[in-house]
């Protein structure tokens, strides 16, 4: 840890943002109300998968109050090329056809046109009023159903990229990629003991609380002006523009607070629509999701079939390990399978490793990110089998684990060569930690440890620093809040100038008012954004230099700053004072940075948890939880530890509560929160945190970017709990009564 | 939500006038726990909602000569705190406490409780109260089935989602009905009832009469007790209830009443293991006997049969909860 001492950095101020939270004055995108505005309703295909044979609006057109319908046929054709908005290289078709359907329907819940009313009761009858004549065909709903040859197609004109080469084969199957490192066939024939497990892994959603809005204005002059909840402002204009063929500067897009993302809100799935409303009625329009409509119309995180095979030595170190990942991407490609690849053995220094990926087209919702997107899928698998080997091999699971520990250097399958990481740190805290020596006494109980990865992202930011006269700075940025980022980001640019956190008002604008700044997500605001900041910072001191080499008659390369003080010999003047003489030294102040860093630094989180399984009814409760992850640096550590809880929870989620019910004819069952079952602060444990501090060199202030890493762990180490308290292994998620039931029976 | 006309009726009479003569016309609103989320997603489309929270009528517990008043706007949360419920009653308080979050026990109330729709996923999306297609197909048993029935009747396949119905039944319970004609009482077991078409109810109401009270005999000597296996604890239904109200003498069973909740469209009486106590000291062997007995009949779904399992140990651990509870 390093020894450099901080004024700001490591405290714990109150965030920017709280009065208007807890007073509910805080404006999200459902609350906006303007003169004349319409609102939208969507209509959403009943079936998995059927072809669209016409649709006839004249109804809902006819009804009193409605005001303009789309469909698809009312984008501009923009062809079918190949477009870069943040995710990868995508075919355009497919996220304008994720949008509104043409063609065919792919998923339950897929839409298929939007109607624009007085109100939304109205929307909501007219959109039921819409013909649509389906040809319904046969749909796959998992990917070993999806992968079997003769299965039925979703997109007729997919063919399957394999080993980085198109091949001509029309197949379910985007892509299949391998990794390969060392002589795998060596690495297994110089085991002592192999094992080889299949793993399942349900669809689940973010869940998170505000359900997706967006309302648009397509103003006279010929701008688009959109409002709505997402991750990231500039992700939206740049689709936006794109699917309705406009320059970027025509659309300018204002983020709202945002109730929660976690991935799921960086695709766009309502601002064309509610543009092509506007551009039709000349009127504002907004359209807000029903949690239904969540549910079935916007990306949860892939359902998998995982097989691993680990090699390992008697004394546990291991000589081999093989990965097999099939993901559900959901109606198009883009399952988060490549994530999976580069997490599945990250916390391990292996010689000998094949890892194969396969992003699978099924009839579900299209999948979209969520918290380390198919990191915990992968460590799910990976951590109960290296459980099972320090079961057989009798060692300490910690043990096995640091015994086999990535560290600086450790080459990855996937290419990746280790920076500094605390994956070490991590687990000997594991092991140091008293919850991890605590005697756990009684029947059916159980304790389990896992540990996971998270690479994190760099990606660009940009921010501006005004100073004002009374010794304040006003801190403008583009990244969407969550978490508690205007107060990380600004508690940054504060250490830099030596003022008061309070003293930064951190402000989130609109896509005109700040230069480009990609998502919040990839665990990248407080790194990225963060580092914006402290270039603008920086930007201010040297200017602000300029002006008390001004006020003394020196030069700028005199004045020194320290300690909050710009000082020369004989001169001193504080940050305040001088920000209060900037009008007769030459005028305002303004710092400004623009980022795209590259030291990204991944962390590792572990957790601890405690078991008891209630034998007769498969409940598990969860007596004890410990999440213990490494920060690099903490910038402000109450919202590092409300990250790992945050994360926890979700990650408690998948092991014990969540899943889709689909039906054999893809219809979600359970698309709501009471059916879903998501887990409440009446059904959690007190999380306990720990932060590991193993600064990322590749940041001004060692900041690694904390939001994902943690969970990851909590299903494995859930199930490794499970396994010790009532001796079955559970391979299956969720691990929920009726799962656990017959695994139970099964032993019995 | 669909547009409605709203009634606040000052007294009972006149909310009984404000109501319809066929189902649809009228909903009645108190607590609004379920009604408002079965209005917004277009289950329920009444033209009138009438609110009977205000109707004095309604509220309030009291002490009769044989037994107990609850009035049935009195909330979840009311009956948890009264010191005549909590002194003899133990099995109506457990099942109260298990209506979770708090904020649903402020609100819910007793006579809500009896009356609410059931949560059968299918009828929730549209599919009309026995969950069938526009064929007339039954749907749970070929879809997802896993909260459903493990005793359905005929072509009910939802469980009663009430909470209170399996220990009022076991109390031996009834209710109070208002109508137009008067009011009437009935068992509270009679006020269950199997729906026979996709658009009937699962109560015996008329569409024009109001539950208005429940009326619980002397609990004295009666050993009570309710368990409910929960996956989540709050903001959930059990999965499985054993209710159970058991009349001593000396130290063994006189008789027993044990009623089944979440397994059936109605809560189910558990006849046999009824029997089986009678005139027997209760051991955890005769209490687990009991539960395997009173799931004698069962017919699972596809994805249902650990809810066997789980209705056991929920009428085992009633009965053990009984046997500590006060008598």
């Amino acid at each position: 840890m390093s020894t450099q001492s901080y004024q700001v950095i490591g405290t714990r101020p109150i965030r920017h943002d709280g009065v208007d939270k807890v007073t509910g004055r805080a404006l999200y995108g459902a609350d906006i109300q303007m003169a004349g505005l319409l609102h939208g309703a969507i209509l959403r295909s009943p079936h998995a998968h059927a072809r669209i044979r016409s649709i006839n609006t004249s109804k809902a057109e006819a009804l009193a109050g409605v005001k303009a319908v789309v469909t698809a046929a009312d984008f501009p054709p923009t062809g079918d090329r190949i477009v870069d908005l943040g995710e990868g290289e995508t075919p355009l078709s497919y996220i304008r056809g994720n949008i509104l359907a043409s063609g065919k329907v792919l998923y339950r819940g897929h839409a298929v046109a939007a109607v624009a009313a007085t109100s939304p009761h109205i929307a909501a009858e007219a959109a039921s009023l819409i013909e649509v004549e389906y040809e319904p065909l046969p749909c796959v709903l998992t990917a070993p159903e999806a992968m079997r040859p003769g299965a039925p197609l979703l997109h007729e004109d997919l063919k399957t990229k394999e080993f980085g080469q198109q091949t001509d084969r029309v197949s379910n199957i985007a892509e299949h990629f391998r990794h390969s490192l060392g002589d795998l066939e060596k690495g297994f024939a110089e085991a002592d003991i192999v094992l080889e497990r299949e793993f399942h892994t349900a669809t689940v959603h973010q869940g998170y609380i505000e359900p997706h809005n967006a309302t648009a204005l397509w103003n006279n002059d010929g701008r688009l002006l959109i409002w709505c909840s997402t991750q990231g402002a500039f992700v939206v204009r740049d689709t936006t523009a794109c699917i309705l063929d406009l320059p970027v500067s025509q659309v300018k897009v204002t983020p709202m607070e945002i109730g929660g993302g976690f991935g799921g809100k960086i695709p766009v799935y309502l601002e064309p629509v509610a543009a092509l409303l506007s551009k039709k009625t000349g009127r504002p329009v907004k359209i807000v999701m029903s949690r239904k409509e969540v549910f079935e119309g916007t990306g949860p995180t892939p359902g998998s079939f995982i097989r691993i095979k680990i090699g390992a030595k008697r004394d546990g170190r291991f000589t081999a390990a093989q990965a097999d990942l099939a993901y559900e991407a959901g109606a198009y490609p883009g399952a988060m399978v490549g994530a999976g690849a580069m997490t599945v053995f990250a916390a391990y220094d292996i010689p000998n490793v094949t890892i194969d990926g396969y992003d699978v087209v099924v009839n579900k919702p299209s999948t979209a990110a969520y918290r380390a997107p198919g990191a915990t899928n992968a460590a799910f698998a990976t951590e109960t089998v290296v459980d099972e080997i320090a079961e057989h091999l009798g060692l300490d699971p910690l043990d096995l684990r640091l015994k086999n520990a990535a560290k600086e250097g450790t080459r990855r399958a996937d290419g990746l060569k280790y920076r500094r990481i605390g994956c070490v740190e991590v687990l000997e805290a594991m092991k140091a930690h008293p919850h991890y020596r605590a005697p756990l006494e009684g029947a059916n109980r159980g304790r389990g440890v896992a540990i996971g990865y998270w690479f994190n992202a760099g990606l660009p930011s940009s921010c501006t620093i005004s100073v004002n006269a009374d010794g304040s700075v006003t801190l403008v940025e583009g990244s969407t809040d969550i978490g508690g980022t205007r107060t990380s980001v600004a508690m940054q640019a504060a250490e830099v100038l030596g003022i008061p956190a309070g003293s930064v008002h951190p402000v989130v604008v609109d896509t005109d008012s700040v230069g480009f700044t990609a998502v919040t997500g990839g665990s990248r605001t407080t790194f990225a954004t963060g580092w914006a900041a402290y270039e603008a910072a920086q930007d201010v001191l040297r200017q602000m230099k300029e002006r008390a080499a001004k006020l003394w008659g020196l030069e700028p390369s005199a004045v020194r700053f320290e300690g909050g003080h710009f000082r020369a010999s004989g001169h001193e003047i504080s940050f305040a004072e001088l920000a209060a003489r900037l009008a007769e030294t030459g005028g305002p102040v303004v710092g400004r940075a623009t980022v795209n860093p590259r030291g990204v630094g991944g962390s590792f989180a572990g957790c601890i948890v405690d078991v008891e399984v209630d034998p007769e009814t498969g409940k598990t409760s969860i007596l004890r939880f410990t999440s213990i992850q490494d920060a690099g640096r903490a910038i402000h550590p109450s919202y590092v530890e409300g990250q790992m809880q945050g994360g926890s929870v979700q990650g408690i989620g998948w092991a014990l509560n969540e899943e889709y019910f689909m039906g054999p004819d893809g219809e979600m069952r359970n698309s709501s929160l009471l059916d879903y079952r998501m887990p409440t602060a009446l059904d959690l444990p007190m999380i306990d945190t720990q932060i590991v501090e193993v600064p990322n060199p590749g940041h001004p202030f060692g900041v690694r970017g904390v939001g994902e890493a943690n969970i990851v762990p909590p299903p494995a180490a859930i199930a490794n709990a499970i396994y010790r308290a009532v001796g079955v292994r559970m391979r299956r998620l969720p691990m929920s009564p009726p799962n656990l039931m017959q695994e139970l029976w099964k032993k019995s | 939500m669909q547009a409605f006309e709203y009634a606040n009726p000052a007294t009972l009479q006149e909310a009984v006038a404000m109501l319809g003569s066929s189902w649809g016309e009228a909903d009645i609103l108190a607590g609004g726990t379920d009604l408002i989320s079965l209005m917004k997603d277009y289950i329920h489309t009444p033209k009138r909602v009438v609110n009977i929270k205000g109707l004095k009528e309604l509220q309030g517990i009291t002490k009769t000569a044989t037994g107990l008043r609850i009035g049935a706007v009195v909330t979840f949360d009311e009956v948890a705190e009264s010191p005549l419920i909590r002194s003899e009653y133990p099995s109506i308080v457990q099942a109260v406490l298990g209506v979770a979050s708090p904020q649903i026990r402020n609100m819910g109330t007793v006579g809500g409780d009896l009356c609410q729709r059931n949560r059968c996923w299918y009828f929730r999306q549209g599919f009309g109260t026995l969950g069938k297609d526009k064929d007339g197909t039954s749907l749970p048993p070929i879809g997802e089935n896993r909260y459903h029935a493990i005793f359905p009747k005929g072509d009910a396949y939802f469980v009663s989602a009430s909470s209170l119905g399996p220990p009022l039944i076991a109390l031996g319970a009834k209710v109070k009905i208002a109508g137009p004609s008067g009011s009437r009482e009935i068992p509270v077991e009679e006020l269950f009832v199997v729906p026979t078409s996709n658009k009937g109810r699962e109560v015996s109401l008329a569409p024009n009469e109001i539950l208005t009270e429940i009326l619980i005999p002397s609990a004295r000597g009666v050993r009570n007790a309710t368990y409910e296996v929960r996956h989540k604890q709050a903001l959930d239904w059990p999965l499985a209830t054993a209710s159970v109200a058991l009349r001593m003498k000396g130290s063994t069973v006189a008789s027993a009443k044990i009623v089944l909740g979440h397994v059936g469209p109605t809560p189910v009486i558990a006849t046999e293991a009824e029997a089986l106590l009678a005139g027997k000291a209760l051991t955890p062997d005769l209490a687990a006997e009991a539960g395997k007995v009173a799931v004698n009949g069962a017919k699972p779904l596809s994805g249902n049969e650990y809810k066997v399992q789980l209705t056991r140990v929920a009428v085992k651990r009633a009965l053990m909860e009984a046997m500590k509870a006060r008598a």
